[in-house]
């Protein structure tokens, strides 16, 4: 874009407004600048960014890009457009800070967030964030570095449970498992309770 | 002071010891004798009881009643013995000393440790503040580059999970412990809190020459660590080296007199134990250091065969893999000697008995193994009295249920309690008071530890003036003695309930647990405990009926379960516990004198409950709209994977799976709620889902997704 283009934005985004259509910015009515504004500064402060300063610029640019495009593709809300850009922003950026690499989208974007709380971006590096390289080696190097392991190296084994032979406790174990020795055991008992009840029966007369 | 960066003050004095184990013959006279002398009090005693039974005419309820007093009687002997000899042996302080262990004894850079917290739905905060009071004394002894810390985490409960993750990195973030603390979550909790610590050895335990196994609730001084590791490193022959926890931070009534009876009463007890089963030891699941490879040898446990609640996995595990160790010749130790280790116990009585549930099921589930072949004898001892631990109590019941039947059988028939001849005749003692010399007797066996505790503090001056001095002891004991008599009765019907629901294969619904700040809630108590009530009433409504003139020596039994409720409510109270504490009762050594890790623990405590954050969003759902706590949460996911192990697990609940995008999916329109309990674990162990659904939740117009986004992308505002 060139240097007039971007004044001209930057003055409707300031709110000097289009004089054909009042309400209005980049096709879109204020409204819609005003929720997509607050989408991006939401995500911004997810990140922990909380000097309005950076945040302020921040949110302004990625509006300034959803707004260049806004005349392109108007079946999609200020919102949408703003959050897009955001995003596109981010990877790039993640991809400009942790070098080139082949990993899909979604592995660098997570990587880059990693990579950015275990950098302290919040705490260290908030005018760092989204800004154009070169950047302090510190921070590239605690960006690049940033992993998050669940243990160090793995040396794998495998512990094998023993036998333990449980002596006769086992074999009654086994025992009880035989259905036809449980059966042959209830009828037993049943048997049992059966002759005493005779007997007691036959011998008092009741 | 801040822990996190200044050091802790010197830590427990080094303590000069040695763990050579007696010779078999000694140790043989010592089990002998001590058993032996259990066994002789109990037959003198039971004799006196037979010949007061035959005085009112024999039986078979007499015969069953006689039984069941010499089995109960000799086990409290038992008790009786350990208190006797460990009072006997610390007043003539025998402790060996020909090794000794430099508390700041730098250690072998070989001598790598892993410390582990196998965790399982616990209270996050309260876990991690004992790790990194742990890790900033460790840092404060200058030896943690010697350890490694691991939060092996089982939990179930998805909030747990993403709230681990997400304090775990605080955690790091506050001590620096970067590559130094890790945490890892098992898919499936196969095994329990073995599997766990199997799954984490099986990963990583090659990489270590011991570990070191935390509760949950565990705190251990730095240089007691260091200690630890310099004792194991001496004596080549221990397996395993188990400290005795001390039970601190209670803030309830109930909790105080617990933690009282523990610190006060337990060494006596502790110090008989060791002497004869010295190098023989048990151990108990935590606060204990164990040799890697002889653990990953030994100690891999095998499932019982059968069906539950005797078969399947081996629950108690921890006495177990002692009773392994010692078969492969490995010692095992009881380090009664080194303080700076701590527990906390459970709050009130409800808690406790959910506690013993658990203990219950597993001591029972050792019958299996009681009979395995190649077990030293000794641990087959430690096993029998884990398991009577908790039959006793069914015996007890069955004891008064015979007594009270004797009784009926007596005044049904309508005979006069007519007294014959006895020996006892012999010595001038009429039927009153020949019960009165066996209840005498009883009484002694139950009490007389608790008076040679406190003789042993009157003859320590350091002891007696860490409990608050004499009077506060004495005036403590007495309390305690009390609440224990109202206490025990209950006890006995909580644990016989135990053994016959785990015999019959059932659980107990323990129902939603409702406490305020200050403790259990009448409903809750109700709710739980009026069977106990029930009981008591009906229990002191037939002494009435059938024994109105000794009425009153009963008393102490039924009372107790007439009064559960209130009991129950009023000793879970905080208040209380702070009105007894302020009255110097129940006062113990980490209160008179807090080291400073309890000090530093209890601060963080406090402010953490001060500061709890107002969580608009649950955890859940911040780990899909978070950009930090869902990129943990997918770097863990994706760490996972690289071990084959949890590999197999992430497949087997449906991660990456062909149903987790069209979960993603609904996740994402209907929102948390709409899923199935199988579904969210599915989608929040699938890597890939919750990375597209952290930016399809930004990218997508609000109106098209769940409220509860809407809710949570609104809840970060400037």
């Amino acid at each position: 874009m060139d240097r007039f283009a971007q004044s001209a934005l930057r003055q409707r985004l300031l709110g000097a407004g289009d004089a054909a259509s009042p309400g209005m910015i980049a096709g879109r009515p204020l409204e819609e600048w005003n929720a997509a504004y607050a989408k991006v500064e939401r995500y911004f402060y997810a990140l922990q960014l909380r000097n309005k300063l950076v945040l302020g610029q921040l949110v302004l640019r990625v509006l300034e890009r959803a707004m260049l495009r806004a005349p392109d593709q108007p079946n999609l809300s200020a919102t949408e457009l703003a959050v897009e850009e955001m995003d596109r922003l981010i990877t790039t950026w993640f991809a400009d800070i942790l070098g080139d690499n082949p990993e899909t989208r979604n592995m660098l974007s997570t990587r880059g967030r990693l990579a950015l709380l275990l950098a302290d971006m919040p705490g260290k590096w908030q005018d760092q964030f989204l800004a154009p390289g070169p950047w302090p080696e510190d921070f590239v190097h605690a960006m690049r570095e940033a992993y998050l392991r669940a243990g160090p190296e793995f040396q794998l084994a495998r512990m094998a449970p023993r036998p333990l032979d449980l002596g006769a406790m086992e074999t009654l174990v086994n025992l009880t498992q035989s259905p036809f020795l449980n059966v042959s055991l209830f009828w037993s008992w049943t048997l049992f309770i059966l002759i005493l009840i005779f007997i007691f029966v036959r011998f008092h007369r009741l | 002071m801040n822990p996190d960066t200044e050091p802790f003050p010197a830590g427990p004095p080094v303590v000069e010891l040695t763990l050579t184990p007696a010779t078999p013959m000694v140790r043989g006279i010592r089990i002998f004798s001590l058993y032996s002398l259990a066994l002789l009090l109990t037959g003198i005693v039971s004799v006196l009881f037979a010949d007061l039974l035959w005085r009112t005419g024999w039986s078979g309820s007499r015969t069953i009643l006689l039984i069941l007093f010499v089995l109960l009687f000799f086990f409290a002997a038992i008790g009786f013995m350990h208190a006797l000899y460990g009072f006997v042996l610390r007043r003539i302080d025998d402790v060996r000393q020909p090794k000794s262990i430099q508390a700041n004894e730098p250690i072998d850079p070989a001598a790598n440790t892993a410390i582990i917290f196998p965790i399982f739905n616990e209270d996050v905060i309260r876990v991690y503040e004992g790790l990194r009071i742990t890790y900033n004394s460790l840092r404060s002894a200058g030896q943690v580059e010697r350890f490694d810390f691991f939060i092996l985490s089982d939990s179930t409960d998805p909030e747990k999970w993403i709230e681990e993750e997400k304090e775990w990195q605080n955690l790091m973030k506050k001590t620096g412990g970067m590559s130094r603390i890790y945490y890892r979550r098992r898919v499936d909790n196969e095994g329990k809190k073995s599997g766990n610590i199997r799954e984490f050895l099986n990963a990583w335990g090659r990489r270590y020459r011991y570990f070191i196994a935390f509760d949950a609730d565990s705190v251990m001084h730095g240089r007691t660590i260091v200690n630890l590791v310099n004792l194991m490193e001496a004596n080549p022959a221990i397996g395993l080296i188990q400290t005795v926890p001390g039970i601190f931070n209670a803030g309830s009534l109930f909790g105080r007199m617990q933690q009282f009876a523990n610190r006060f009463y337990a060494p006596i007890f502790i110090r008989g134990l060791d002497y004869w089963s010295e190098g023989f030891a048990n151990y108990w699941g935590h606060n204990a250091i164990i040799r890697t490879e002889a653990f990953m040898k030994y100690c891999a446990l095998p499932q019982l065969p059968g069906r539950k609640p005797f078969g399947g996995y081996i629950l108690s595990h921890d006495f177990v893999e002692a009773a392994l160790m010692l078969r492969e010749n490995a010692q095992v130790w009881l380090a009664w000697q080194l303080d700076g280790s701590y527990e906390e116990g459970p709050p009130d009585m409800i808690e406790n008995a959910k506690r013993d549930r658990r203990w219950c099921q597993g001591n029972l589930q050792h019958v299996m193994v009681l009979g395995a072949r190649g077990m030293h004898g000794i641990s087959r001892l430690h096993l029998i009295q884990g398991i009577f631990g908790y039959l006793a109590s069914p015996l007890w019941l069955a004891f008064l249920l015979t007594f009270y039947w004797m009784w009926l059988v007596t005044r049904e028939i309508g005979l006069s309690q007519i007294t014959v001849h006895s020996w006892m005749a012999d010595l001038d003692l009429g039927a009153s008071e020949h019960a009165f010399l066996v209840f005498l007797l009883c009484m002694g066996v139950l009490l007389v530890p608790r008076v040679l505790a406190i003789i042993d503090a009157f003859f320590d001056p350091v002891r007696r003036r860490a409990f608050g001095g004499m009077a506060h002891i004495l005036v403590g004991v007495l309390s305690e003695t009390a609440f224990s008599t109202l206490h025990a009765p209950l006890q006995m019907l909580w644990h016989t309930r135990f053994v016959f629901t785990i015999l019959r294969g059932r659980t107990i619904d323990w129902g939603t647990q409702t406490r305020t700040a200050d403790g259990t809630t009448w409903t809750y108590a109700i709710e739980q405990q009026w069977w106990q009530t029930v009981i008591g009433l009906a229990s002191g409504g037939v002494i009435l009926w059938l024994m109105p003139n000794t009425f009153v020596w009963f008393l102490p039994l039924f009372i107790g379960m007439v009064l559960a409720i209130p009991l129950s409510v009023l000793t879970s109270r905080v208040s209380w516990g702070d009105a007894a504490k302020e009255f110097g009762l129940f006062l113990t050594p980490e209160e008179t004198a807090t080291p400073p890790e309890l000090v530093a623990l209890q601060a963080r405590l406090a402010l953490a409950e001060e500061d709890a954050p107002v969580r608009h969003p649950p955890y859940l759902v911040q780990s899909v709209v978070d950009p930090y706590l869902n990129a943990i949460h997918v770097s863990m996911l994706r760490e996972a994977k690289l071990n084959p192990e949890s590999a197999e697990a992430l497949a087997r609940v449906g991660a990456s799976g062909p149903d987790v995008k069209w979960i993603a999916e609904k996740l994402l329109v209907r929102g948390f709620d709409a899923l199935k309990p199988g579904e969210t674990m599915s989608i929040l162990s699938d890597a890939d889902s919750m990375a597209w659904m952290h930016r399809q939740i930004w990218l997508r117009p609000e109106e098209t997704m769940a409220p509860m986004w809407r809710e949570a992308i609104r809840s970060y505002c400037s």
